[in-house]
């Protein structure tokens, strides 16, 4: 009887479940070729306010726009602060309810390989022609190619820069870099004219350089460049930040702080938020390296008198600085049809227009060349400056394991600006995590 | 001869004894229906937030756990875990914070209880009032203020020590203050829940007893401490488990104010394990590593439990 019973419920099971196989599929073919409609769900972060001060009125605009066009489709914006953004998309990740599309941060390295490796993120080669692929630069569409797949829309790129608070450096009187170049001595010699104490009271009120540590950053990271150290050999087989090239620029850094006390102490930290605020609030810092983002914010936050240098430059005869490249990625879809509109919905934010507006109100460059070709810093002499500087930026290594390398090696150069640590030990010892990471 | 569960072992069938005692199991609970009815609901919830992903977080850590695919791999994430050196760090660091926040935040509550309990009824409700409302902040919030305490340059700390001409300290970014930052913080927050308690226990102590001690010649010192204290013992226990497993768990203060840095200075194992799980996506190892936390805070509940029972007990 048991037994006759176990088997009943076998059978309808399988017929059952064969029933759905059967729909699935059906409801898989149909949506291939037939329009999507449903909604969208698109995370992004803040961008430039309009005059109402909300930071998403670009992203809100084109939602309506794409849902006037693709009728029956509707779009959800969830608002997530940039420094939020992987936290969030972590955990959402783990709870299998990630959005549909969200943002690549410009600062960062491109889309996250753990997200590939997991495969949550969609490969966009389907959707994106050789002919589409032409007008992006060449680096922009290589910072989001892994094993030969794009895995995202590159939709605009940065570079780090050194910004300069001219009202100080008039203050002080002290003549700013000529075509925005120093060398390193020309660079300390400015910064310590710079620092000065400005009420008298026997202590430093504004120092000359200030920046800060913190995972996925890199602002600090050019200043280590400068002798030709680099964290990875170029195959990315080898740890190559215990340098001497590479630990001496460390140390040069370091001694801003420690030996020349033209850095504040707070120089290293993890603190974002303040290192902003110290140079475009409290006017307390006179140069701090940001990527150009900060051109515009600068400018917003009433600092009309700023300009652009280049990373000083050391052994290597050369200036350099680090590059970024922001854009947009699809997360997993069981739908074609909805794929399909995704990629669509990606285009739009990624076409030219976007990437010209974005430029000029953004502080970023287009990552197509059709962009660029219209010219959107007419007028605008710091981006004019920061353009010049995209010939020397080189890119963060690419590694699968790059989160784990990267956090080995900024928590070490944390207590070598912290003074805690001599640059030699700190790099043999992230030299320890980064060697397994590498195998 | 063998007894009789032994028998039922070997032949699979419950002993007359044991089916006995569960059917009288059963009669009771029966009986009891409209309590375990009440209670469904929040057991029902127990069981699918609490109950059921402790049990799939243990099978998970048994594999390499990915979101559309796994694998079995063993006992390999736990070696993983006891060969992790950031994991070793993140536990001696944990261990710090409980041994000093625990002892002294009881300790805290204990003293603050003893001076509130004698106060009038007005007195006594405000300071439960004023003591309890940190408890009832985000610590988000909490976390935030004490950014601003801890500032080197505008924090209130620096400019307490500036009256005793000792040098500004920037907290929260060296390796050897930042990790004691948090745990000042941490027993600085006034323990209002321990406060809350112990004055309920404290109102269940029979004032015969100190009458009695007193006419005996006993001062108000040797009262407290011969009488108030051992009788508060099961409240300590409990406070002392409450607490212990709330420091084994911190980690708001360190994702907020020093993101488990500078270096390693404070890393915490919860805070290790959410980046293990939420940045890296090694779910099984970060089950792994959730998994030896819980079995080292039950072996330091049992230990407390056992010391604390006994001599409430003795």
């Amino acid at each position: 009887m048991k037994f006759m019973k176990t088997v009943a419920l076998v059978t309808v099971m399988a017929v059952a479940g064969a029933g759905l196989a059967g729909c699935s599929e059906k409801t898989e073919k149909e949506t291939e070729t037939a329009n999507w409609t449903g909604k969208i769900v698109i995370w992004d972060g803040p961008r430039w306010e309009d005059p109402s001060k909300n930071k998403y009125h670009w992203l809100e605009a084109q939602a309506k726009a794409f849902e006037s066009s693709h009728q029956g489709v509707t779009v959800e914006i969830v608002q997530v602060p940039w420094a939020e953004l992987n936290d969030k998309l972590g955990v959402s990740i783990a709870g299998k309810a990630w959005p549909d599309i969200a943002p690549i941060d410009i600062s960062g390295n491109g889309v996250n390989p753990t997200f590939i490796k997991q495969k949550v993120v969609e490969p966009l080669d389907d959707y994106f022609t050789a002919d589409d692929k032409k007008d992006f630069y060449e680096n922009a569409l290589e910072a989001y190619t892994q094993d030969g797949k794009m895995y995202g829309v590159p939709a605009a790129m940065t570079v780090h820069s050194m910004l300069l608070n001219l009202d100080v450096f008039k203050e002080r009187n002290v003549e700013p870099p000529k075509d925005g170049q120093w060398t390193w001595e020309e660079f300390v010699d400015s910064m310590k004219k710079l620092t000065y104490d400005k009420d008298g009271d026997g202590t430093t009120d504004v120092y000359g350089m200030s920046t800060y540590i913190k995972n996925g950053y890199y602002e600090a990271w050019p200043f280590l460049y400068m002798d030709g150290g680099r964290p990875l050999s170029e195959d990315g087989t080898k740890f190559t930040f215990d340098s001497k090239e590479a630990t001496d620029a460390m140390k040069k850094l370091a001694d801003l702080k420690a030996v020349e006390k033209v850095a504040p102490k707070e120089m290293g930290s993890g603190d974002v938020g303040g290192t902003w605020k110290a140079f475009s609030a409290q006017k307390s810092v006179a140069v701090e390296p940001w990527a150009t983002w900060a051109i515009s914010a600068a400018a917003k936050a009433n600092m009309n008198n700023v300009m652009v240098a280049s990373y000083p430059t050391g052994k290597s005869g050369k200036p350099v600085t680090i590059g970024g490249v922001g854009g947009w990625m699809m997360f997993a879809q069981e739908d074609k049809g909805k794929k399909k509109v995704l990629a669509d919905f990606m285009k739009q934010l990624s076409n030219t227009d976007n990437q010209v507006l974005s430029a000029k109100n953004y502080g970023t460059f287009p990552s197509r060349k059709s962009a660029m070709d219209q010219k959107p810093f007419e007028g605008n002499i710091p981006m004019q400056q920061a353009q010049k500087l995209t010939e020397q930026a080189v890119m963060v290594p690419k590694h699968a394991n790059w989160k784990k390398i990267d956090e080995a090696i900024q928590k070490e150069l944390q207590l070598v600006l912290n003074g805690e640590k001599a640059p030699d030990a700190a790099m043999a010892d992230a030299k320890k995590t980064v060697d397994g990471l590498l195998k | 001869m063998k007894t009789s569960p032994t028998t039922a072992h070997e032949t699979g069938k419950p002993s007359a004894k044991l089916r006995s005692r569960q059917k009288s199991l059963l009669r009771e609970m029966w009986k009891q229906r409209a309590a375990y009815l009440f209670l469904l609901p929040k057991m029902i919830l127990f069981i699918a937030f609490i109950v059921l992903p402790v049990i799939w977080a243990f099978v998970i850590s048994f594999q390499e756990f990915g979101i559309f695919e796994s694998e079995w791999v063993g006992i390999d994430n736990y070696v993983a875990t006891f060969q992790n050196e950031a994991f070793m760090i993140a536990l001696w660091n944990t261990l710090k914070y409980t041994l000093v926040t625990v002892p002294v935040s009881i300790l805290l509550a204990l003293t603050l209880a003893t001076l509130i309990h004698p106060l009038g009824r007005i007195s006594q409700s405000f300071f439960r009032g004023a003591f309890y409302l940190p408890t009832v902040t985000s610590m988000v919030i909490i976390a935030m203020v004490w950014r601003w305490v801890y500032n080197y340059r505008f924090g209130l700390f620096n400019y307490f020590l500036s009256f005793f001409n000792i040098p500004a300290q920037d907290w929260l970014n060296q390796s050897d203050t930042a990790l004691w930052a948090l745990i000042i913080m941490s027993i600085l927050i006034p323990p209002g829940v321990g406060i809350i308690m112990y004055l309920a226990a404290m109102g269940s102590i029979p004032e015969s007893l100190y009458e009695a001690a007193k006419i005996d010649g006993a001062g108000s010192f040797q009262r407290w401490w011969q009488i108030t204290v051992p009788l508060l013992k099961p409240t300590t226990l409990y406070l002392t488990m409450l607490s212990l497993i709330g420091s084994f768990q911190v980690f708001t203060q360190v994702i907020l104010m020093t993101g488990g840095g500078p270096g390693d200075a404070t890393e915490t194992l919860v805070h290790l394990i959410y980046k293990t799980g939420f940045r890296d996506l090694e779910f099984g190892l970060a089950s792994a590593q959730a998994i030896v936390l819980f079995v080292i805070t039950l072996i330091f509940g049992l230990i407390q439990y056992r010391l604390l029972y006994r001599k409430s007990e003795d």
